[in-house]
């Protein structure tokens, strides 16, 4: 079989398993020149929130601007539809020009597939690449396939209104702020917590940091850890600290919930930042309360940018990464504009990040952050690990129950992708 | 026209060529040829794939390469999958929900809006509109309503009633969204159904009123045995439907709380596009096939050999 016929094989029985999921078909993208003679650069995310958008529309201007000729074509495609997307186009040997993807979690299979192209040539040639932390360039032994201009982590929002009103300090422990937030429940004004319990990732995302603080992670979870803190997140079920809705809410639902103030605390990513302003109240944050010897501990995250292998103008597509994305006036354009923060290094000291006291929690988060395992399986762990910390809110499994299935299904999965972590 | 024209041009005078042409539009297969194309090109081709993928090694190194035959290693992996019986669970839930209120509600609905007043007119003609909505819209409005904080909530509080945790709590939520799923299916029971019902012969139906027969002794002795070849189709294509239960699913609450509300075609598309098996999730959706063609085919056999005798 040709690979063009292995395309077409792939891409019937690729669009069959979408159709009877129900997913739509993938958009068409890459590059094409318009009827005006302009030259368009197709750009799928999976954006939603105004900060983001506004962002994105910034640096697109400014890319446009300092490149004549050149139109961006900015796709949305939903955050559940944008991996299975490229890995159809894949398939069909379509895609976009470039990406922005969730790395964290659909990296392996990406970079597997071959939907990203290898930017090891770009990556080399780069003058800029060493204001780059490595944390920042996602490689596999085949090469370079996504790399990050900002990095996402989570912290904690609080109501100032609220906790002035109670005569509550920021919490920066799990036990200060179970202290809180029983005195909040008490009053019954207000709901203590906004937090995403989803049965995806994203649940897993936020529920993780309670095992991290206490140096426990994917590769190395145990039944007593999960267990533990499996307790602690059902206290704060059965305590009304979080509503039972949580099991089902992903972190934008847990925003709004936030935003709406009837909140006085919320986990939640700095992507959010550029929304503060907006709100009815005043709005603090701080690192997430630990519960370990470990302290304050998340997963990084955030999206990275590729460029499709099947664009048909790779070099403009890293001239825009690099212009758009990676310099330090873009960089300082997202910043500003959604509070994500850049992966430069010479933009630590920069005065915009400084002076920003809302986004320091989020910085100092940047220096404690945990591994990713390196497994071509960690979607599945992660999804488990949201099923299983979604099924404790929600009341459907016992805490030890949920450890016991989930710390079987990681241990599972960690040995299907071949061992390592 | 054909006989005459045929007869004038004189057959002696084609070449072979003519001939076959004329021939092969004359056969039925011929007319029938462009539909099996597409129907071969858009259905069979890709469900043959379907069936190879549900047999092969597929993951995302492998979806473009050579798939590497496996024999019934996903079909195992599924069905040892403990996600993979609660999502049976889940369907046949799912399933039997849409069922009972599509039959039931759909045929006392049918019989009320039978009467063919403006206002039962009013009635039908909203439900084609809810019945238009789009899964992701009508899934998404019933996500709002049924939040915490939501309308339905709101207005138990405005009656003094506690509020009620629809779509989070393992006990309620798989019946939430089947409600919701059969509330978007109800237009279309009671429109094939309120079909049925205007083909009923009236003099069979006035008859027996004059005999003294009601509501339900009309329903049980001469309407719903009449409309029985229409509910056995309605039937099968409620199965049919039940069997495709994403939409809903996916808007509401993601298959939670925990794994709750995962149906055998969520289940589906999160292994395929979450996880990334793509083997196993064409196992599972080869699995939802067979049980669909179990339910589906046998009956309509039967109802097939009914109608002969």
């Amino acid at each position: 079989m040709t690979r063009h016929e292995r395309r077409v094989v792939g891409a019937a029985a690729a669009g069959l398993l979408m159709a009877a999921a129900g997913v739509g078909a993938a958009s068409a993208g890459g590059s094409h020149v318009d009827g005006e003679g302009a030259e368009t650069l197709t750009v799928w995310t999976y954006y939603v929130t105004g900060g983001q958008i506004d962002a994105l529309d910034a640096q697109n201007e400014m890319f446009e601007q300092t490149h004549p000729g050149v139109k961006i074509d900015h796709v949305q495609i939903p955050f559940d539809q944008l991996a299975p997307r490229l890995l159809a186009g894949a398939a069909t040997g379509d895609g976009p020009d470039v990406v922005l993807d969730n790395v964290v979690v659909d990296f392996p299979a990406l970079a597997a597939s071959g939907a990203l192209l290898d930017l090891t040539p770009y990556w080399d040639a780069y003058p800029d690449a060493e204001q780059f932390p490595d944390s920042a360039v996602w490689r596999t032994d085949d090469g370079i396939f996504n790399v990050m201009s900002y990095t996402n982590l989570l912290a904690m929002y609080y109501n100032a209104d609220v906790l002035d009103e109670y005569g509550i300090a920021p919490p920066t422990t799990i036990e200060e702020l179970e202290s809180a937030m029983a005195i909040v429940a008490e009053a019954g004004d207000y709901t203590p917590l906004s937090m995403s319990g989803v049965a995806t990732p994203e649940g897993a995302w936020m529920f993780m940091p309670l095992l991290l603080s206490q140096g426990v992670g994917y590769c190395n979870l145990d039944e007593p850890s999960v267990e533990g803190a499996f307790t602690t997140l059902q206290g704060w079920a059965d305590n009304d600290y979080i509503p039972t809705e949580t099991a089902t809410w992903d972190q934008a639902d847990a925003w709004l919930a936030f935003a709406s103030g009837d909140y006085a605390f919320g986990f939640n990513g700095n992507w959010n930042l550029g929304e503060l302003a907006g709100l009815d109240f005043t709005a603090g944050t701080v690192q997430l309360p630990s519960n370990g010897s470990e302290g304050s501990v998340v997963f990084p995250g955030g999206e990275a940018i590729g460029i499709g292998s099947f664009s048909d103008n790779q070099d403009l597509a890293w001239e825009y990464i690099q212009s758009g994305w990676m310099s330090q006036e873009a960089s300082l354009i997202n910043f500003n504009t959604t509070g994500q923060i850049p992966t430069r290094a010479d933009l630590a000291d920069a005065p915009d990040l400084q002076a920003n006291e809302l986004v320091q929690p989020f910085v100092a988060a940047a220096g404690s952050t945990a591994n990713w395992p390196a497994s071509p399986n960690t979607a599945a762990m992660q999804n488990a690990m949201g099923q299983a910390g979604s099924a404790v809110i929600s009341g459907a499994l016992s805490p030890a129950d949920a450890a016991s299935q989930v710390v079987s299904d990681v241990t599972s999965e960690i040995a299907d992708g071949g061992g390592s972590c | 026209m054909l006989t005459t024209a045929t007869a004038s041009s004189g057959s002696g005078s084609r070449s072979p060529v003519r001939l076959a042409v004329t021939r092969f539009t004359q056969q039925p297969w011929g007319y029938l040829l462009p539909a099996v194309i597409i129907l071969g090109a858009l259905a069979v081709f890709p469900l043959i794939q379907l069936a190879r993928m549900s047999l092969s090694e597929v993951g995302p190194r492998t979806i473009v390469g050579p798939w590497e035959f496996i024999g019934w290693s996903n079909f195992r992996k599924a069905f040892g999958d403990r996600i993979f019986w609660q999502s049976v669970r889940a369907t046949g839930t799912f399933t039997l929900v849409l069922l009972v209120v599509d039959l039931v509600v759909g045929y006392l609905g049918a019989a009320v809006l039978s009467s063919g007043t403006w206002s039962t007119n009013l009635a039908l003609r909203i439900m084609v509109f809810v019945w238009a909505l789009p899964p992701i819209v009508s899934g998404s409005v019933w996500r709002f309503l049924l939040a915490g904080n939501g309308a339905i909530n709101s207005l138990l509080g405005l009656v003094g009633m506690e509020s009620v945790d629809w779509l989070s709590s393992p006990d309620r939520a798989l019946l939430s969204v089947s409600l919701v799923a059969a509330w978007a299916s109800l237009p279309f029971s009671i429109l094939v159904i309120h079909g049925g019902l205007l083909s009923l012969p009236t003099d069979v139906i006035e008859a027996a009123r004059i005999d003294g027969a009601g509501f339900w002794g009309l329903s049980r002795h001469i309407v719903l045995p009449i409309l029985r070849p229409t509910l056995a189709v309605l039937t099968v294509l409620i199965i049919l439907y039940a069997f495709r239960s994403f939409d809903f699913v996916y808007v509401m609450t993601e298959g939670g709380p925990g794994t709750v509300t995962t149906t055998l075609p969520y289940f589906a598309y999160n292994t395929a596009f979450k996880t990334y098996q793509f083997g196993v999730a064409s196992a599972l959706a080869m699995v939802s096939m067979l049980v669909v063609i179990v339910l589906a085919v046998p009956y309509m056999l039967g109802l097939r050999k009914e109608h002969a005798g």
